[in-house]
């Protein structure tokens, strides 16, 4: 093995496990905190994707709002004081040909992906909370929001495949005589920064302190003073917006589909399995590891046998370490 | 009293018979013949799932995969060996039968959520593993060209009864099995290892056991019928292992009423009908405009969700409840009267 | 009348636990509840903070009716419930424990004093203040327990066994500090089997036996302690 594979090897298997771990945190802070497994949260992944790309590219939103800025500013005239005030408003949406860009485009994506986390949690979760074989219940209907979403994304933006535009455009990163692109790079970069910033949020704001409370002994923190029913609704909601992340890196990577969120959902499971369900460090790392197995049984043996690779060690952990690898007391 | 409603319960089960071998008779329209065929196998493997899923109280993902291992067996045996569909279909069975004790082996071990998780893995691994051998499976494109069935110069594909009775006959016959293997000690076994694990296990009844047969059991007729359906459809897709089957067969088994066995069969029948027939008539294409094919799914993902939330019994339970109430009523008044 | 519960009853499912309870509690009062495990003590305490649901019966607080009312209203009221055994945030530490005692909008002011309150009343606390709670030892993780509480600056305290499973020695720096939240004027109804300690701390006793009071004593001050004593142990044998 060369060095160059080494490197691409490792720049790959980084790249897979920051998406794994941006996706399979979400996941471990909802069964570590609700005791639930979201089955929708790789349609979640979709969601941010299908956002992204709706608000920046310019055959999305900005297309569909150009008739009715043709129509305010073409008729604004009649409309007396009104008209005045829109006026601009059209002038502004005519000027937003080429879409809102990125930088509208990202956060937004991310924003929408909490408010259908919280939808998610209210249809899907709410209703079963606290009843007796809640979990399993949450697992069915959780996979049929994620075929009702799957399915109704390609109902409303048709079977086409999209693509994000990348964040950075540029020639390739040379790392020790290997091209790596910059959006990898990007991806590799950035997901360590916003796993800091969930932990910030876990470790120092009022409310991820709650989550965590909620997480180690719920009825505790019932005494404190916490609401709880307020509680499982934000946890939905913060791994929402992780997945949106997670879909809008996706959307730079590969193409947009409705299924694009499964196969990466099926890879967090793993992870989340492997780190031990429920604890968020383990989940990581594990992250990483799977990221880095995958990408190297994929130059060792193939690209059809890394997944079975994966599946395998997968079964295997459950069979001889259920509660994970790295997994501690939290079952 | 009792031999009446005895005899009274065969009167109607010759008459359901009869019926039932008049349809493709009465029945002109081919799509609605070719419909009851596909329902009746999926109704195969959700009641036989029904028996892990609701009787045993394990909730899993191994059935899809049962029924796909079937599929490919029997497709790839006729494929690839020339082998005769009806030796290929047992095999598939047996194959299905192999696969159930290799899963239910972990799974036994473990509880909840990670027998979901480990099942879900190892139907997701099934399916990796046939698309890696793409040159004996077809991989992404499905294995084509199995043949279908004939026996001498009959060819099915060309009867309008033919498969019709021949599913018919396998759906009765996984019925009734399933019926019996409720009904006795071994049902009663594993009811009372879902209701009373502990209780269950002191008084020596052995969980493992109990289990890996109710997995074992439940994998025969999923396995035939999986070999039926590759030799009718004359191909075996990766679909099969798809998120929209799978949530397709658990709505019948949900909608149907878990731990019930007949709910699962006919409103197996019924959400064919429902989910395909949606699929191909005008005014949903004409409501939704754009693709219709999705929007059955999301129609089945709404069903499932409502059933869940409002009737968690299914609709087998709700008959139930409303008969135990209107025999309940009957005995008030007969109390009454006396 | 700072404090009354009124024919309560609440329990499990079907099962009644407390049955028809009446009991109350007057401001800067010290009220203590003994009698045999498994009588409904600990489902009293839980009904009152609101983890239960209430089957029948009335909850009073400052004359206002606080039945049914959710947990984080009760202790929004001032109402703090120390539960029994151990019950911490056991991967967070010491200070973050704290921080969520102080955890409703009332608290927040007086978070600064009340960690330094704690704090002197538990040297240990402060030592091991970035400790993990499960690393602690019991005493230490009751300490705590109280700690949490303190932080909610209760109007009512409630602490449910506070010296179950404890060594003498800790036993007795613990009852000394229950003593000294008693004298600072804080109102505290204690459950314990100890009735010694309870003795020590409280005003007036309750015996709750088979979910209801069955015995009521007039200021323990004006008794003599070995009669109760007699009277509690004599009932037991019974």
């Amino acid at each position: 093995m060369t060095l160059e594979a080494i490197v691409a090897i490792i720049a790959s298997g980084l790249v897979s496990g920051s998406l794994y771990a941006l996706m399979a945190s979400g996941l471990s802070l909802v069964w570590g905190t609700v005791r639930m497994f979201n089955f929708a949260h790789g349609a979640l992944v979709m969601i941010g994707a299908y956002a992204g790309w709706y608000i920046s590219n310019r055959g999305g939103l900005a297309k569909v709002l150009q008739p009715l800025g043709k129509s305010i500013t073409a008729n604004s005239e009649d409309w007396g004081l009104l008209g005045d005030l829109l006026h601009p408003l059209g002038e502004w949406i005519l000027s937003i040909k080429g879409g809102f860009g990125l930088l509208a485009g990202v956060p937004l994506a991310i924003i929408f992906c909490g408010i259908a986390g919280y939808v998610i949690y209210m249809l899907l979760v709410k209703p079963f909370v606290g009843k007796p074989g809640a979990d399993l219940v949450v697992i069915i209907t959780t996979i049929a929001g994620a075929s009702f979403l799957q399915n109704a994304v390609q109902v409303l933006f048709g079977p086409r495949y999209k693509q994000l535009d990348r964040i950075l455009k540029g020639p390739p990163v040379e790392v020790l005589d290997t091209a790596i692109g910059l959006q990898e790079v990007l991806i590799i970069v950035l997901t360590p920064v916003s796993l800091l910033l969930l932990n910030l949020f876990l470790k120092r704001s009022k409310l991820g302190l709650a989550i965590r409370a909620v997480a180690q002994n719920d009825d505790f923190a019932r005494l404190v003073g916490i609401n709880v029913n307020q509680i499982y609704p934000l946890t939905f909601v913060v791994s929402s917006m992780l997945a949106g992340l997670a879909g809008l890196m996706l959307g730079g990577l590969f193409f947009i589909l409705p299924t694009m969120g499964s196969e990466p959902l099926l890879r967090a499971f793993v992870v989340v399995v492997f780190g031990g369900l429920g604890s968020l460090p383990g989940t990581i790392i594990g992250a990483y590891v799977i990221g880095l197995i995958e990408q190297s049984s994929a130059y060792v043996f193939s690209l059809y046998w890394a997944p079975v690779v994966l599946f395998a060690t997968l079964i295997l952990v459950l069979i001889f370490r259920p509660r994970g690898l790295m997994g501690g007391e939290n079952s | 009293m009792i031999r009446f409603v005895d005899a009274n319960r065969r009167l109607l089960a010759l008459a359901g018979i009869v019926i039932f071998l008049l349809i493709p008779l009465v029945v002109e329209n081919k799509l609605l013949i070719h419909l009851a065929i596909l329902g009746m196998l999926y109704a195969i493997v959700a009641s036989n799932w029904d028996l892990t899923l609701g009787y045993a109280g394990v909730f899993n993902f191994a059935h899809l995969a049962f029924f796909g291992i079937g599929a490919y067996t029997s497709g790839i045996l006729a494929v690839k060996l020339g082998i005769s569909p009806w030796l290929g279909i047992p095999c598939g069975a047996a194959t299905a039968a192999l696969a159930s004790i290799i899963v239910s082996i972990p799974a036994i071990r473990l509880r909840g959520i990670y027998v979901a998780l480990l099942t879900f893995a190892c139907s997701q691994l099934v399916l990796l593993l046939l698309l890696s051998q793409h040159q004996i499976t077809g991989g992404q494109q499905g294995l084509t060209g199995v043949p279908q069935l004939q026996i001498g110069d009959f060819r099915f594909r060309e009867s309008k009864f033919a498969h019709f009775y021949l599913v018919g006959a396998l759906l009765l016959c996984s019925t009734i099995f399933l019926r019996r293997l409720v009904a006795s000690d071994f049902g009663l076994s594993l009811i009372a290892l879902r209701d009373f694990e502990e209780y269950a296990v002191a008084r020596g009844i052995p969980l493992a056991r109990q289990r890996l047969l109710a997995f074992l059991f439940s994998s025969i007729f999923p396995g035939l019928a999986g070999g039926v359906y590759a030799h009718f459809l004359i191909v075996a897709s990766p679909d099969i292992f798809g998120f929209s089957l799978a949530t397709l067969l658990l709505s019948m088994v949900l909608v149907g009423g878990v731990a019930t066995i007949y709910g699962p069969v006919v409103i197996g029948v019924v959400m064919t009908y429902v989910s395909e027939l949606m699929a191909s008539s005008a005014w949903m294409s004409d409501v939704f405009g754009v693709s219709r094919g999705p929007v059955r799914f999301m129609f089945v993902a709404v069903i499932i969700v409502l059933t869940m939330r409002f009737f968690p019994g299914g609709v087998w339970g709700l008959i139930k409840e409303y008969s135990a109430r209107s025999r309940l009523g009957g005995a008030t008044a007969d109390e009454e009267r006396a | 009348m700072l404090f009354q519960v009124e024919d309560l009853v609440s329990g499990y499912g079907k099962i009644d636990v407390v049955r028809s309870l009446s009991l109350h509690v007057d401001e800067g009062e010290h009220v203590g509840l003994f009698g045999p495990n498994g009588h409904g003590k600990t489902t009293l305490l839980r009904t009152i903070s609101g983890l239960i649901p209430v089957n029948s019966g009335k909850i009073f607080f400052r004359g206002e009716d606080i039945t049914g009312l959710d947990p984080r209203k009760i202790v929004e009221h001032g109402l703090i419930h120390v539960p029994q055994g151990n019950q911490l945030f056991p991967e967070m530490s010491v200070q973050e424990n704290l921080t969520l005692g102080a955890y409703v909008a009332r608290t927040t002011k007086g978070k600064t004093s009340n960690f330094e309150k704690v704090f002197t009343l538990f040297p240990r606390l402060k030592e091991r203040r970035s400790q993990r709670a499960q690393t602690l030892s019991g005493g230490e993780r009751q300490m705590l327990s109280i700690g949490v509480g303190l932080m909610g600056m209760p109007e009512l305290l409630i602490l449910d066994e506070p010296s179950v499973g404890l060594a003498p020695l800790i036993k007795e720096e613990l009852a000394r500090a229950i003593g000294e939240i008693a004298t600072s004027g804080v109102t505290m109804i204690v459950v314990d089997q100890d009735v010694e300690l309870l003795l020590g701390i409280c005003q007036r006793l309750y015996l709750i036996e088979k979910g209801a009071v069955s015995l009521e004593t007039a200021d323990v001050s004006q008794v003599d302690q070995a009669e109760i004593l007699e009277m509690y142990f004599g009932k037991v044998t019974e």
